[in-house]
């Protein structure tokens, strides 16, 4: 053979030495590239934190006082989980991580309940979606094999039952606010609220438990979470119904967490984690309260949360920007993830990929993918001529800006809902189909359902995507700085991004180093949130999958 | 009895309310199609209107070299410059840090280094466009200044290093996928053949990722070239022409993206029907033709060049 008689002379590794030299530069020189920008980021991320909370302005004491309640403990039990318990680690930062998720959306519905829907308002809604779904169900069972009448009592019995006929038939919304009683605020959140979700939640640890009293148990700490702002409130200067708003989705998602943790039994020292924080929290403050040391003086504090944009630094807020972003994501979450999970589903289980169709197919996926990288001031553009200047809505409202959003992540919607539904095993589907399932019953009772977490995931980083655009909403005319807040969808709004680019156009440095710092962590806070939740609960399925 | 036709009447229901789903469905996946048919119209009807007026004529716009809707000069040149110089420079940051970060990550990090890395950068992905544009008016511009760059408050050098900042996570992320893509068979062929780890890497690893590589490329460029609000906030609003016997007096200077314009063209005072107003449709046109012929090559490049493996 011709390589026996090359071996000795022409071996690649004899004549040239191996360098290690050039391999090891090669390769701190890429990790050097990754840690740079990371690095440059969270610099950059430490600035807008140290101006926006400002805690050196504190008394020394009150930070060594903090230091000692909460700092302390979190490091030891974080080096404790570390070393000994990693489960309970993750336990632990989920534990803490879920009440404020949670928080976060009873924050976006508590703003729902006080400018757009009010509590009696949402009691009278819920009461004719139910007695539509009783409807519906009651004519499922009466009829069951008219499976056309029965799409068609699905649509039109909750549209009658809401919407009504305008100006023809009043629908059993209006019926029913004309009502002489209807219960206080308080009431009407605890039936048509507090309830839905400890049902929900009861109903769920009934079903994975298989024990009547244990749901009965999570559905009654759930209520009891809720209720007790009524006796515990007043304390705290928290109104009840405001409590009642944050405390029963927190209460209830905690007993779900829980009953989870406890019945995997496997690090449940991590619950300890959120009770440190808080009795941390609670104790410090109480401590430098009596103490007479003062906190420090940030520019993020409940004032610039609850007061509106002003021309003096120290009276500015975000709050009628904090209500237009709730809006907008609200009107985004009923429009475009409702088109964007049923085109994925189309795409993925029902196209065919021959014939005529097949070409449409294939053109729409690549439309689709070429779509996510129109820039968004384009979708702005679109916006602005068709939903203002064609179909006549009103300039820079919360339903103009929702749909053009809502417009601009419809690509990435899609994007990852297939993924998601792809990811579903085959197998469950031929299961499915071989019980005689349809098509239909196939993707609302298999492929959905097991995909459910993904599509979670990716709606959640969509949604992050939508709060923080900011050239689309200049385009359709989002006003600059609201001072009241917009209480419809249809009136005029502002939103936090919006009021951010307004502030950084101020040039005093209490706006710039201040208010603007302020404004933008708390944008930054919301989505950090979201996008966290979002790659949590991926990792999470990806491991069980 | 009549149980037989109740069946088949049943099954016949079933049929048409399958259906019927079906069609709800395919209309949301053909809604997509409708938008971008949407995109094209609107932009172009509205271009229309802009060469309409007698000021403004198409051979003007895309061969006159001075932007000034006062004095009726609509030449669209120093916009596409201010576009151009933001995006080449950043990227230059961008491509040979994000291509770094992507090789390392796909050659080099250890499982537990990719799993705290990636997240990080899946978030720095995530902030928004506008906290970038105040990082780079408020922190970076400042901190240049500080060490001795002659640059204005508002200017295009701080903008574009925030703009491959931006595109960073963009283009290592993909070009990691096509690495991580490439079959370790390749590899272990390589050090079977007596390569070190470096020589694999560029020799085999980048060589058969390449067009994944180039995909990416072309599709952070296409986010710069779209990217609004950084250059808003920190690059200005002034319209320049590039000079290119300056390269750096006009990077140190305020400039006017083709974005910034159209956001211009909004929020100042410009009238309704006044042709500064529909000059935004016509940039908007461009803009959109441009990145969706980039994208459009980014998705051809990825689908024909890459190798194909098992």
């Amino acid at each position: 053979m011709a390589s026996e008689t090359q071996t000795s002379t022409t071996w690649f590794g004899s004549t040239e030495e191996v360098g290690r030299l050039r391999g090891r530069v090669f390769k701190w020189t890429c990790l050097g590239a990754t840690v740079l920008t990371l690095f440059l980021m969270l610099v950059f991320l430490l600035y807008v934190a140290n101006d926006a909370l400002r805690p050196l302005s504190a008394d020394p004491s009150w930070l060594a006082t903090m230091g000692v309640t909460v700092v302390l403990p979190v490091v030891l039990l974080a080096g404790y989980y570390y070393r000994r318990d990693r489960s309970a680690g993750e336990v632990a930062y989920t534990a803490l991580g879920l009440p404020i998720f949670v928080a976060l959306v009873s924050g976006g519905l508590w703003l729902l309940f006080r400018h757009i829907v009010s509590p009696q308002e949402w009691f009278v809604l819920a009461a004719s979606i139910l007695v539509a779904g009783g409807l519906v169900t009651a004519h499922s069972r009466v009829r069951h094999d008219a499976a056309v009448e029965r799409l068609v009592v699905t649509v039109v019995v909750p549209l009658l039952a809401v919407v009504g006929v305008p100006t023809v038939l009043p629908s059993l919304r209006d019926l029913l606010s004309l009502s002489p009683v209807l219960p206080n605020a308080l009431f009407s959140l605890v039936i048509a609220f507090t309830l839905p979700i400890a049902a929900v939640v009861g109903w769920r640890v009934r079903a994975v438990r298989d024990a009547d009293r244990d749901g009965a148990i999570a559905a009654g700490i759930t209520v009891a979470g809720g209720l007790a702002g009524v006796v515990v409130g007043p304390v705290f200067g928290v109104h009840p119904t405001s409590w009642l708003v944050f405390a029963s989705p927190i209460v209830g998602a905690l007993v779900l967490y829980v009953e989870h943790v406890v019945r995997n039994d496997e690090g449940v020292s991590g619950l300890a984690f959120p009770i440190v924080v808080a009795a941390g929290i609670f104790v410090g403050l109480t401590a430098a309260q009596t103490l007479g040391f003062a906190g420090p003086d940030t520019w993020l504090d409940m004032q610039f949360l609850t007061s509106s944009t002003s021309t003096t630094p120290a009276d500015a807020g975000i709050y009628p920007a904090l209500v237009g972003s709730v809006l907008i994501m609200i009107v985004i979450v009923l429009s475009a993830f409702p088109v964007g999970i049923g085109a994925a589903v189309y795409l993925e289980e029902y196209a065919r990929s021959q014939g005529r169709l097949g070409t449409v197919i294939e053109l729409i996926q690549v439309n689709i993918s070429n779509l996510a990288g129109v820039p968004s001031i384009v979708y702005g553009v679109l916006g602005l001529a068709i939903f203002i200047n064609l179909i006549g809505m009103g300039r820079g409202t919360a339903v103009v800006a929702g749909f053009t959003v809502g417009l601009l992540i419809l690509p990435i919607v899609i994007i990852s809902t297939q993924e998601a539904i792809r990811a579903v095993p085959d197998s469950r589907r031929q299961a499915s189909y071989a019980m005689g399932a349809t098509k239909w019953q196939t993707v609302r009772n298999v492929v959905l359902p097991e995909s459910l977490a993904g599509i979670f995931t990716g709606t959640i980083l969509a949604l992050g995507r939508a709060i923080g655009e900011t050239a689309p909403l200049l385009m359709i005319g989002v006003s600059a700085s609201v001072r009241v807040s917009p209480d419809s969808f249809l009136s005029r709004t502002g939103a936090m991004p919006r009021q951010i680019l307004s502030w950084s156009t101020q040039i005093t440095t209490e706006f710039r180093y201040g208010v603007l710092a302020a404004g933008v962590v708390t944008l930054l806070v919301v989505l950090l949130t979201m996008n966290a939740a979002a790659i949590v609960l991926r990792n999470r399925t990806q491991r069980t999958q | 009895m009549n149980g037989e036709p109740a069946l088949t009447r049943a099954a016949a229901d079933r049929d048409v309310k399958e259906k019927m789903v079906g069609v709800l469905l395919f209309a949301c996946a053909a809604l997509t199609i409708f938008v971008t048919a949407s995109i094209l119209f609107t932009l172009a009807y509205d271009t229309i209107t802009f060469f309409g007026f007698e000021e403004t004529t198409v051979v003007d716009f895309l061969t006159g070299l001075e932007w000034e809707p006062r004095n009726g000069h609509y030449g669209v040149w120093p916009l596409v410059s201010s576009t151009l110089v933001v995006t080449v420079v950043s990227a230059l940051v961008a491509i040979p840090i994000g291509t770094a970060a992507a090789v390392y990550l796909s050659e080099y990090a250890s499982p537990k280094v990719r799993s705290v890395i990636k997240p990080s950068l899946e978030i720095l992905a995530g902030i928004p466009t506008v906290v970038y544009g105040y990082l780079a008016l408020v922190y970076l511009t400042p901190w240049l200044r500080d060490i001795g760059l002659p640059l204005g408050t508002f200017n295009l050098f701080s903008a574009s290093i925030m703009v491959g900042i931006l595109i960073v996570p963009m283009v290592s992320s993909l070009s990691e996928d096509a690495m991580s893509a490439v079959p370790d068979s390749l590899r272990q062929a390589g050090y079977g053949l007596g390569a070190t780890k470096y020589e694999v890497s560029t020799g085999i690893v980048i060589p058969a990722a390449v067009s994944g590589i180039f995909s990416s490329y072309i599709l952070a460029l296409s986010r710069a070239i779209g990217e609004t609000m950084i250059v808003v906030m920190a690059g200005g609003l002034r319209t320049s022409l590039f000079d290119p016997f300056d390269p750096f007096g006009s990077l140190a200077g305020s400039g006017r993206t083709m974005t910034a314009s159209m956001v211009n063209a909004v929020t100042s005072d410009a009238t309704g029907g006044s042709p500064e107003y529909y000059s935004m449709f016509a940039i908007g046109l461009s803009l959109f033709v441009i990145t969706f012929l980039m994208n459009l090559a980014s998705n051809r490049i990825a689908a024909r060049y890459r190798e194909e493996y098992q």
